[in-house]
């Protein structure tokens, strides 16, 4: 059973099989001009020829279909699109391809705009941002990767440099006067 | 208290007969049409009408619920008749409706039918402001104030006709020009066929069948050729062009350059000894490349005329003034290598473009490695390769090593609906001649697997939907729902892996073929394009000529006298265009049949007092209307009324304010601004208040 959901619904979307049928109640018709609002292109205009996801390399490592991503945009399927993971690297290889010239990979970040504006973020971006916040890098400092940076003799990384903690300070204040750090809800983590 | 009082110290109570009859101005009725609900239902016409009733020069003014109704014209009519209208003020829908409508209507009543003044209602104010009622209405009467207006400024303009020439020019030899050619000259119209190939045919007798019947294409064309050559009406000039057209309907003077074919058309007799002695092989463009020819060549053996031609690049001859075999083996002395191209002169009523299509080369980087591998061709490739008459005798082989493919793919829409190439429109026919050839193959070679990678199925014609049933049935040929994201090429066997999502399995499938055939679209020709210079003739945003109405005038142009058949005007199958040919030619012979035509008075007027003869005019027409010559009072310029559209370009430009446009003078004009910022008793301080206020605002 569970095989067959995955070959029709492509097993990332389990709720959309919980759900079976989607009604009236579960779209949004006005997705599409939030995405146009978030900086992506109007989806509507997907012909769903599928060149996208043939192009895509993510698409062809794990169960990650464009096409079908921006069919549920142009549906609005809000919530299952929310739920995407975050693997668009925005190689722009499908908008390369793309015959209605839409950008699906501008479409992905604009989705990501519109997951963190509803609440649905990815622990690792909070991680990340944290990672920011403290250290002024998204990658928490490692004796690991100072060890290795040392053998490629790329040098100390900026954090240990007595003078980024300015640049740090900056950081801090940057999203704390931007909102960033309450619109992902670390704002305890950041320093006044 | 009086009403008068009411009203204050200097008014007086105004009746329509006193405030309106005493004017010096013409008397001017208002009619305004409800359009059913289309401009009622928006617009508040009893409000409209009301003020309409107020303004200067107005006698009457009436409601109607179709103006354009024979109850409307009546009303119309009898308005003329009893209040002595003499201005027509209808406010209704785009004079491009009904303005011819309305013009006949009061010309009925006795009145010059160029003293009818059009107020769009519809287009420009109903059907755009349909969701601000109270504002459309106020625009409603701001639009009538103005037509009133210009209403009283106008003056009775007279029609002119001109005769018409007997005869007709059809650009271009392929189905289209043809079956045009052929129905005109039926007609008793003497009809010049130009075709700049050495032989007529065109496009369609490159094809192997057609579908969804599948007739043999030159089996059923060269019939229609064949007639054509031996038609007495018909004069066809083959590998020639056409160089300059001048002139305007009924009379257009067209030059046409008869390229020497180097071979005397008179003496030929088409035995095609000539060709056997010629020493030059070259690729055959009829062909697409795939079959040979020599330098002396007919494209195809049912070409007509079956005369031959040098091909003056490659001859022998002309490259080092030796060989000359063909000249030896022509008993008939028909070659002369001193043969220089002619220009013919014509003097004809009416033209008829069927300039035709050339094919997307698909030639751009990322387009599926056309260029690159042998085994990608295109489907205008695969027809002469499965034509019996073609390089291969009609067996398919594949490119890279002449064996029989035994899987072969189709990629549609290449070409076409992509925006990425600016091509956003549907070449309507890739998608049936891909399942007729589909079906072809099957024929031929029962065991092939054959898939068709497709976005949609356009399926739309007589007889296509059964066709699609039939190649999926019968022939068992795989549709994938998915544009293929990319080639690979099998560098031992040259066969070719196709990688694409098929969208229905959501899945991504990787499968091999020997052969693929890109079906690829249809786009303007390249001759089509340089005819459309030479006859001024508009393009749509797909780039093929542009038709006078989608709808209502789908095969003339924007210019009398000059119609459009086959895919110059949009990609088309056969039937199609062949059904438009007909309707050209019949449309060319409506003029050609009415002996006179009538050309409207709405041009240009130069005042040769005022003219200095300095040309601008004549750069800047569309149509060529303004000569200058010179004259015994100096450089002057003048209007050749009858290429004149009216436009006004000319007369706006003119530093010496020479040029009017009649029916658009500055006078009036300048009536429908001033009443547009400032409404009844405007003076010029009022206006430039209002001016001030719109600039603040």
């Amino acid at each position: 059973m569970r095989e067959a959901e995955k070959t029709f619904i492509s097993g990332l979307r389990e709720k959309l099989v919980e759900d079976k049928i989607i009604d009236e109640s579960q779209l949004d018709p006005d997705f599409a001009k939030e995405i146009v609002k978030y900086g992506g292109k109007d989806v509507m205009t997907c012909l769903q020829c599928g060149n996208c996801t043939g192009v895509c390399p993510i698409s062809l490592k794990i169960d990650y279909k464009t096409r079908s991503i921006i069919k549920f945009c142009q549906f609005g399927l809000k919530k299952f699109t929310l739920e995407t993971r975050w693997v668009c690297a925005t190689c722009y290889r499908c908008y390369e391809h793309c015959p209605a010239d839409i950008n699906p990979a501008e479409v992905m970040i604009a989705l990501r705009h519109i997951a963190i504006r509803e609440g649905v973020i990815p622990p690792f971006i909070k991680m990340a941002a944290t990672n920011l916040v403290k250290y002024g890098q998204s990658v928490k400092p490692d004796p690991e990767i100072e060890r290795v940076r040392k053998e490629l003799e790329l040098g100390d990384v900026p954090s240990r440099d007595q003078e980024y903690a300015k640049v740090v300070r900056e950081i801090n204040l940057l999203v704390r006067s931007t909102g960033y750090d309450r619109l992902i809800g670390i704002e305890s983590e950041v320093k006044s | 208290m009086n009403s008068s009082e009411l009203l204050g110290g200097n008014e007086v109570k105004r009746t329509p007969t006193e405030a309106n009859g005493n004017s010096s101005g013409p008397r001017i009725g208002v009619f305004i049409c409800h359009c059913g609900s289309n401009i009622a239902g928006t617009v508040d016409t009893s409000k409209v009408r009301e003020a309409a009733e107020k303004l200067p020069g107005v006698v009457a003014a009436k409601e109607n619920k179709y103006t354009c109704s024979d109850l409307g014209q009546d009303e119309i009519i009898a308005a003329i008749k009893e209040n002595k209208v003499e201005r027509v003020v209808v406010a209704a829908c785009s004079p491009r409706m009904h303005e011819p409508t309305f013009r006949s209507c009061i010309q009925e009543a006795g009145l010059n039918p160029y003293l009818l003044q059009m107020v769009n209602l519809r287009e420009q104010c109903s059907w755009v402001h349909s969701r601000e009622k109270d504002k459309a209405t106020e625009k409603a009467i701001d639009l009538v104030r103005m037509g009133v207006a210009k209403a009283a400024k106008l003056v009775p303009l007279e029609a002119r006709e001109v005769p018409v020439e007997q005869s007709s020019l059809v650009i271009g030899g392929g189905v289209a020009g043809i079956q045009a050619a052929l129905d005109l000259a039926q007609m008793g119209f003497k009809v010049y066929l130009v075709e700049s190939e050495p032989s007529i045919g065109g496009r369609m007798a490159q094809l192997d069948k057609t579908f969804p019947t599948g007739d043999c294409a030159i089996c059923i064309l060269a019939p229609k050729m064949v007639e054509l050559a031996r038609h007495p009406n018909i004069t066809l000039l083959s590998y020639s062009e056409v160089e300059e057209v001048t002139g305007f309907i009924g009379s257009y003077e067209v030059k046409v350059r008869r390229k020497a074919r180097y071979v005397v058309e008179k003496k030929c007799v088409g035995c095609g000894v000539c060709a056997d002695s010629c020493p030059v092989k070259v690729d055959n463009e009829f062909d697409m490349g795939f079959g040979k020819r020599k330098a002396i060549y007919v494209p195809f053996p049912q070409a007509v005329p079956l005369k031959y031609t040098i091909d003056k690049d490659n001859c022998i001859h002309f490259k080092t003034g030796k060989c000359k075999a063909c000249v030896k083996a022509c008993a008939n002395e028909a070659i002369d290598h001193e043969m220089e191209d002619e220009i013919v002169e014509l003097k004809v009523g009416t033209i008829i473009c069927a300039t035709g299509f050339d094919t997307y080369v698909p030639m751009k980087r990322g387009v599926y490695k056309y260029w690159e591998y042998q085994n990608v061709i295109t489907g205008l490739e695969l027809e002469r390769l499965l034509n019996a008459s073609g390089p291969t005798g009609g067996h398919l082989i594949r490119p890279s090593d002449e064996k029989t493919p035994k899987r072969v793919a189709f990629i549609q829409c290449v070409g076409s609906r992509n925006k990425k190439i600016g091509v956003n429109y549907c070449s309507r026919v890739c998608c049936m001649y891909s399942m007729k050839n589909a079906q072809i193959i099957k024929e031929h070679e029962p065991d092939t697997e054959i898939a068709v990678y497709y976005n949609d199925i356009r399926a739309f014609g007589k007889g296509f939907e059964e066709l699609y049933h039939r190649v999926r049935e019968e022939y068992g040929i795989e549709f994938i729902r998915g544009r293929p994201a990319k080639l690979s090429e099998d560098p031992e066997t040259n066969s070719i892996t196709i990688r694409a999502e098929e969208t229905l399995l959501n899945k991504i499938t990787e499968r091999q073929f020997d052969l693929i055939v890109l079906a690829t679209g249809l786009q303007p020709s390249e001759g089509g394009k340089r005819i459309g210079k030479i006859l001024s003739l508009s393009l749509s945003p797909d780039g093929f000529f542009m038709e006078a109405h989608p709808k209502l005038r789908p095969v003339d142009t924007a210019i009398d006298g000059i119609y459009l058949a086959g895919c110059a005007q949009g990609p088309k199958d056969i039937p199609d265009s062949v059904a438009q040919a007909k309707a050209a030619a019949a449309s060319a012979a409506s003029i050609m049949a009415g002996k006179n035509v009538k050309i409207e008075p709405l041009t240009a007027l130069i005042d040769e007092s005022l003219c200095v003869g300095c040309g601008l005019c004549e750069e800047m027409c569309p149509y060529g209307a303004p000569e200058v010559f010179e004259s015994d009072k100096g450089t002057k310029a003048k209007i050749v009324e009858a290429l004149c559209h009216g436009c006004g370009t000319c007369a706006a430009a003119c530093p010496q304010k020479a040029i009017t446009a009649n029916q658009f003078t500055d006078e009036q004009i300048a009536s429908e601004i001033v009443s547009a910022l400032g409404g009844i008793g405007v003076t010029a301080e009022k206006a430039k208040k209002a001016a001030k206020k719109a600039e603040e605002a």
